[in-house]
Formats: C-alpha cells, sequence, structure tokens
C-alpha cells in the first residue's frame, strides 16, 4: 500500500504540471504566432524564392506526426550538429515551428479573404504598402482569422501532451508519474482528462469572445 | 377513388386547410386553383401522406393515408410530380425512373429499364436516359420527373405546379404531354397556375380561398357567368391571372 | 546519399511497422465510421437522453489529448480484467477518437441532402430503410468525401503515438532503428518525408474521389 495512495502533496504536482503546459502552450503560441505571421507576409509580398520554400516546409509540418517532428529534433537535431538541447527546448521549438505552419494558412487565406478591390481602391488613394498592410488588409484579416486559429489553437494545446514522450513534465508527464505510483489508471487519465477538457473548453470560450469583439469592430469599421 | 372529408390542417397556429372535402373519380382530371398560400399544395401533400392531418380524412381507393398500412397503398395507387422536380442527383435520368419499380413493384431490372426506356421516348428524352439531372435543362428534368411518376403506373397522378418553375417554352413541352396523359385518360389532380390550360384540359375545376374550398364545378360551369364566374373571388383571381 | 545508407539494412524491418500502421489505420477507421454513423444517427434522435449521451461522447473526445485517451484504456482496460494487445488497445482508442470526428462529417452530410428528394423517395413507396441506403447515404457520402478523407489523414498521423504503448508501428519500428543505428537525425527526417508523403498522396486520392464522385452533383 505504500505506492498506492493519492496525497495532498499531488495537487501541487497536478498544479505544476498544468503550469508547464500552459507556460509551453502559451510559449509556443506566441513564437508560432509571430512566425506565422511573418512566413504569411512574406508569402504575401512575393519575395524572391521564398514561395514555394515557405509552402513545401509547412506542408511537411502539417502532414507528418508531430511525434516524429520531436524526435527529428530532440534525438535527430543534437546527434547530427553536436550540440546539446534540453527537453524543454526542444519541445518549445518544435511545437512553435508546427503551430507557425497552421496559422500561416491561416494568416494567408485571411490576407486573401481581403478584396484585391479594395487594395486598389487604397493604392488609388495613396497609401503606401506598410499602411494599406496595417489599415486595410490587417484588421479584415484579423477578423477572418480568429475563428480558424482558435481551432487550431484548441488543437495545439492537446499537441503539447506529446512533450512528455520526450521527458518535458507537463500534465501528461505528471499523469504517468501518479499512473505508475498510485496504480490507478482510471482516476489519473480521468483527472488529467479532465483537465485538459477545461483548459480547451475555456480557450474556445476565451477564442469565441475575442471573435465576437473583432467581428464588431471590423463591421463598424466599414460603416 | 380519392375522398377528402372534413380535411383540416394546421401547422402550429395557423389553420390552412379547413374542412375541406373533395372527390376524384378515376378518369377525371380536377385542377385546383387558388392564390399563394391558399392550402393548394398542402392538399396534394396531404394526399400523398407527406403532411400528417390535424383533422378529417383522406382515403385513396379506401385506404385511410393516416394508417400506416393504408399509406402504403395509397402510395402504390398514386404518384407525384413536383414543382422543383426533386429528382434523386446522384442517379442518371433511368435510374431515377426505375428505382421504385425495381424495389417496390420488384420489377426486375431490365423490365424496368426497358419500361423506362419507353417513357423516356415518349417524352422525347430517348437520348437522355443515361444523363445526371446535373446535365438537363429544368424542362427535361421535370419530364423526367413525369417518368419517373409514370414508371409507378399509378391510378392517380398529383401534379403539383410542375410549371411553375419552368421558362414558358418548357412550359409548352411539359403540358404537351400532360395534355396526352388526360387524353388518354390518366386520372389527375392538378395544381397549377396555367388558368388556359387547366380550361383545356380539366373535366372539374375547384377553388381554394384561404383553405377553404369555396367551389367545385364542372370545368364549363366554372368559367361560366353565372357559375364561378358570379363569385368576386374568384373573378377577381382569374383577371389578375390574366393579367400577369 | 547517406540516408539512404543508413536506412538500407532495415527496410524490411521498418516496411513490417509500416504494415502495422496501414493495418491500424484501416481497422480505426473502419471502427470510426461505424462509430460515427451510430453517434451521428444518436444526435439527431428525438430522445434528449440519447442525443445528450451523443454529443457528449463527441465533446470529450475531441478536446482530451489523444495520448490521454491512449493511456486511459492501455493502462485502464487490464484493471477492468480486459486484458488485449497493445495495438488492438490502440486501434480501439483510434476508433474511438475518430468515431467522434466522423459522426460530424456525416451528420453535416446528411443536413446537405434536399427534403425535396426525400419527399420524392416517400411518395415513390420506398421503405424508410431503401430510402436511408438508396437515396440518402448516397448522397451524404458523396459530399463527405472530403472531410472523411482529412479524418482519415489524421487517423494516419495519430496512428505515430501507438509506439508510446510498445506498438512497433512505423515509428515505433524507426524509434528501434534510431536507436541501434546511432543516427537519430538520418532516421526521423526519413520517417518524416515518409509521412508527409504518404499523407499527401491521401490527400490526392481523396480529391480524386471526391471528384469522380460528384461529377455531375451540384457543387462538385
Amino acid at each position: 500500500m505504500r505506492y498506492a495512495d493519492f496525497t495532498p502533496y499531488d495537487i501541487v504536482l497536478l498544479l505544476q504540471g498544468l503550469g508547464v503546459t500552459l507556460a509551453l502552450f502559451i510559449g509556443t503560441t506566441l513564437i508560432g504566432l509571430t512566425i506565422g505571421l511573418l512566413l504569411a507576409v512574406v508569402h504575401h509580398y512575393r519575395v524572391p524564392g521564398c514561395r514555394p520554400v515557405i509552402v513545401l516546409v509547412t506542408e511537411a509540418l502539417k502532414n507528418s506526426p508531430v511525434l516524429v517532428q520531436l524526435f527529428l529534433v530532440f534525438f535527430g537535431i543534437p546527434a547530427f550538429l553536436h550540440i546539446r538541447m534540453t527537453p524543454v527546448e526542444a519541445a518549445t521549438l518544435t511545437i512553435s515551428l508546427n503551430t507557425a505552419a497552421f496559422a500561416f494558412v491561416v494568416f494567408r487565406s485571411g490576407i486573401e479573404s481581403v478584396d484585391r478591390d479594395q487594395i486598389e481602391a487604397a493604392e488609388v488613394f495613396g497609401l503606401g504598402r506598410s499602411q494599406i498592410l496595417r489599415l486595410v488588409i490587417a484588421p479584415q484579416a484579423a477578423a477572418f482569422s480568429v475563428g480558424p486559429l482558435v481551432g487550431i489553437l484548441v488543437n495545439q494545446l492537446q499537441v503539447t501532451s506529446l512533450i512528455s514522450v520526450i521527458g518535458v513534465f507537463d500534465l501528461t508527464k505528471i499523469g504517468n508519474i501518479l499512473n505508475l505510483r498510485t496504480l490507478q489508471p482510471f482516476i489519473v487519465w480521468a483527472v488529467i482528462g479532465l483537465i485538459y477538457y477545461l483548459a480547451a473548453k475555456t480557450l474556445a470560450h476565451a477564442g469565441g469572445r475575442i471573435e465576437a469583439a473583432l467581428r464588431r469592430s471590423v463591421k463598424w469599421g466599414g460603416i | 377513388m380519392i375522398v377528402a372529408e372534413n380535411v383540416e390542417k394546421r401547422f402550429g397556429d395557423a389553420l390552412v386547410l379547413k374542412r375541406v372535402n373533395l372527390r376524384v373519380e378515376p378518369g377525371e382530371v380536377v385542377t385546383i386553383l387558388g392564390a399563394s398560400g391558399s392550402g393548394k399544395s398542402t392538399l396534394i401533400r396531404c394526399i400523398n401522406g407527406l403532411e400528417a392531418l390535424t383533422g378529417g380524412r383522406i382515403t385513396v381507393d379506401g385506404h385511410d393515408v393516416s394508417t400506416k398500412a393504408g399509406l402504403v397503398a395509397a402510395r402504390r395507387a398514386s404518384a407525384t410530380v413536383f414543382q422543383l422536380f426533386n429528382l434523386y442527383p446522384h442517379m442518371t435520368a433511368l435510374g431515377n425512373i426505375t428505382l421504385a419499380p425495381i424495389e417496390v413493384l420488384k420489377l426486375p431490372k431490365a423490365e424496368a429499364e426497358a419500361r423506362a426506356r419507353a417513357l423516356l421516348d415518349k417524352v422525347g428524352l430517348g437520348a437522355q436516359a443515361d444523363a445526371y439531372p446535373q446535365q438537363l435543362s429544368g424542362g427535361q428534368r421535370q419530364r423526367v420527373g413525369i417518368c419517373r411518376a409514370l414508371a409507378m403506373q399509378p391510378r392517380y397522378l398529383l401534379l403539383d405546379e410542375v410549371t411553375s418553375a419552368l421558362d414558358p417554352e418548357m412550359t409548352g413541352d411539359v403540358l404537351r404531354i400532360l395534355a396526352e396523359l388526360a387524353a388518354d385518360g390518366t386520372t389527375m389532380v392538378f395544381v397549377t397556375h396555367e388558368i388556359e390550360f387547366a380550361r383545356h384540359i380539366s373535366s372539374r375545376i375547384v377553388f381554394l380561398e384561404q383553405g377553404e374550398l369555396i367551389v367545385d364545378l364542372p370545368t364549363a360551369a366554372f368559367f361560366a357567368e353565372d357559375g364561378g364566374l358570379a363569385v368576386p373571388r374568384i373573378r377577381q383571381f382569374l383577371s389578375k391571372m390574366k393579367k400577369d | 546519399m547517406r540516408f539512404w545508407r543508413v536506412i538500407e539494412p532495415y527496410i524490411g524491418f521498418l516496411l513490417q511497422g509500416f504494415a502495422l500502421t496501414i493495418a491500424a489505420c484501416l481497422l480505426a477507421i473502419a471502427g470510426a465510421v461505424l462509430l460515427g454513423a451510430l453517434t451521428a444517427s444518436m444526435r439527431s434522435s428525438g430522445n434528449r437522453l440519447v442525443r445528450g449521451a451523443a454529443n457528449a461522447y463527441g465533446d470529450v473526445f475531441r478536446n482530451v489529448p489523444f495520448l490521454v485517451q491512449l493511456f486511459f484504456f492501455f493502462y485502464g482496460l487490464p484493471e477492468l480484467g480486459i486484458y488485449i494487445g497493445a495495438f488492438e488497445t490502440g486501434v480501439i482508442a483510434m476508433s474511438i477518437a475518430g468515431g467522434a470526428f466522423v459522426s460530424d462529417v456525416i451528420l453535416s452530410g446528411i443536413l446537405t441532402v434536399d427534403a425535396g428528394v426525400i419527399d420524392a423517395a416517400k411518395v415513390s413507396g420506398l421503405s424508410r430503410v431503401k430510402i436511408f441506403t438508396r437515396v440518402v447515404l448516397p448522397i451524404a457520402l458523396r459530399v463527405s468525401v472530403r472531410p472523411m478523407g482529412s479524418v482519415l489523414i489524421n487517423l494516419v498521423l495519430t496512428s505515430s503515438i501507438l509506439s508510446t504503448i510498445t506498438v512497433n508501428e512505423l515509428t515505433g519500428a524507426a524509434k528501434i532503428v534510431a536507436a541501434t543505428t546511432f543516427k537519430p537525425f538520418e532516421v526521423y527526417a526519413v520517417l518524416l518525408v515518409l509521412y508527409a508523403s504518404l499523407t499527401t498522396l491521401l490527400s490526392f486520392a481523396i480529391s480524386a474521389v471526391h471528384r469522380r464522385l460528384n461529377r455531375f452533383m451540384t457543387g462538385g
């Protein structure tokens, strides 16, 4: 019975795991969205030679398992380049790039959703390229992108569970530890699942509110 | 014989049919006239059991359509042609026509197809047997719809505004076919806005006004000054239709 | 080429893993379609309890990481006295997770079928079963090809996670090769390209099937 019991300290463990999961999720989301946005802008301006490379790399990231990407970064890159990499670094790099690939697609179609007519009209009014991007394209593209982005982020939150496989002490890893110690898999995994579920629901809810607010502001701007 | 007795149909608070009585004898062509929203299409949809009655009774050859077995028998005896064709989009013209004969009448496939091809020839679509609905014009689709109904060899043909969605020239094609059917003695219940055509082929005309069947007369009497035209609402309706 | 030199001796072994991946995905998509169809019919049921249960299933299994679901079954089932292999557990978990997505696909497919077309089938005297199998389902499946294809592609990607419960499918086999050769970069790079090619090929195939089946349909 030495191993079997849950202790109050397990709650601290769970909170720690949740903290790691959320910190990594938020960090990779910020990095990923930034990179995805940059890629979309570069793609939009047809920087020579960049388009095929961006499309090839993002497609490869979207169409291969995240677990394999994690193994490639965590085991492959250090062996290949003879560098050291901690699990957290590998996880951050991988999930960021993965999020960037999905975000790129959303931002790209967000930009494409803005009418050519509007852009031409803005050019006629003498607006510069960066002004058009900031004042005309960005607000509309943002309103168009929020819905799909929320869907992607809810998914990426779940994807972060895979980083436990390369040894990051996230919520799933804590689940593994508790599972081994207590030998109560049903309770442990149900609780872990519930926490992920609540986090996903909160995220989706918050995203929905942001989307509604953005849509309102764009509508007002249109009048 | 189709018999509707005191038929009532409610959608929520709206009373769409009020105590409607109607008899259609074999060999008759009965046209139902009335303004939009007068309940004409609903009456057809009650006869073929697509809408459940909220009062009264409808029988087709004695089969009560509100009972399960009665509805099966009533649907076997009748066939419906729809305003918007409602063809099966994933089947060719031939597939549309043969589905029910094969599945319901249990005809052998070859026989069902031979019958379907004969019908398509008759309506001038012999070459379109293997075309999908998307590849056909509106008028052609409606002719397929008529063939699909006729393939069931129904005793009663129910026609729900079958030309309303068609261009005038296509309307002519479809009406010619219906005139031939009427001349062959096919029993029809016909909801339409084509007054002149109705006058030409109908044996009787009934008029629905806000869910009430206010006039039921032989065609000649309906258009007589001392008959249907004596009813102000009908005179108004007919003159409005002529203008349109 | 260095990548090929690393992989070559293990091609047979990796192919075995690949076969296991394919088997898992085929079984799982079959299971997911069965469960998804059942759930979709439950979600369109008139009974609130049935509808609620089906909705809850979809909601839960779409919002909990697959890895957690997999561990739940892998460690949990033996506790219930159900001893099945890791592969079978993986297939069951994939079917259940996939079914949550497939039910959405089927439900929206059924909802696209024009009510008038169903009316036509009803008045022609076809039985409820025949209306469903000959009219509703064929139309719904045609519009569902693409979204169903996305579910299948996601299952292929998800199947790599079975390597965490000792199933030596493609990723599991690659892990062993990487550990044996001490060449993880080469092995995982090849693996990534393999998965990406496989899913890209699949999506081409799905598009072709979609075009073929929807040649003559509206919006096809």
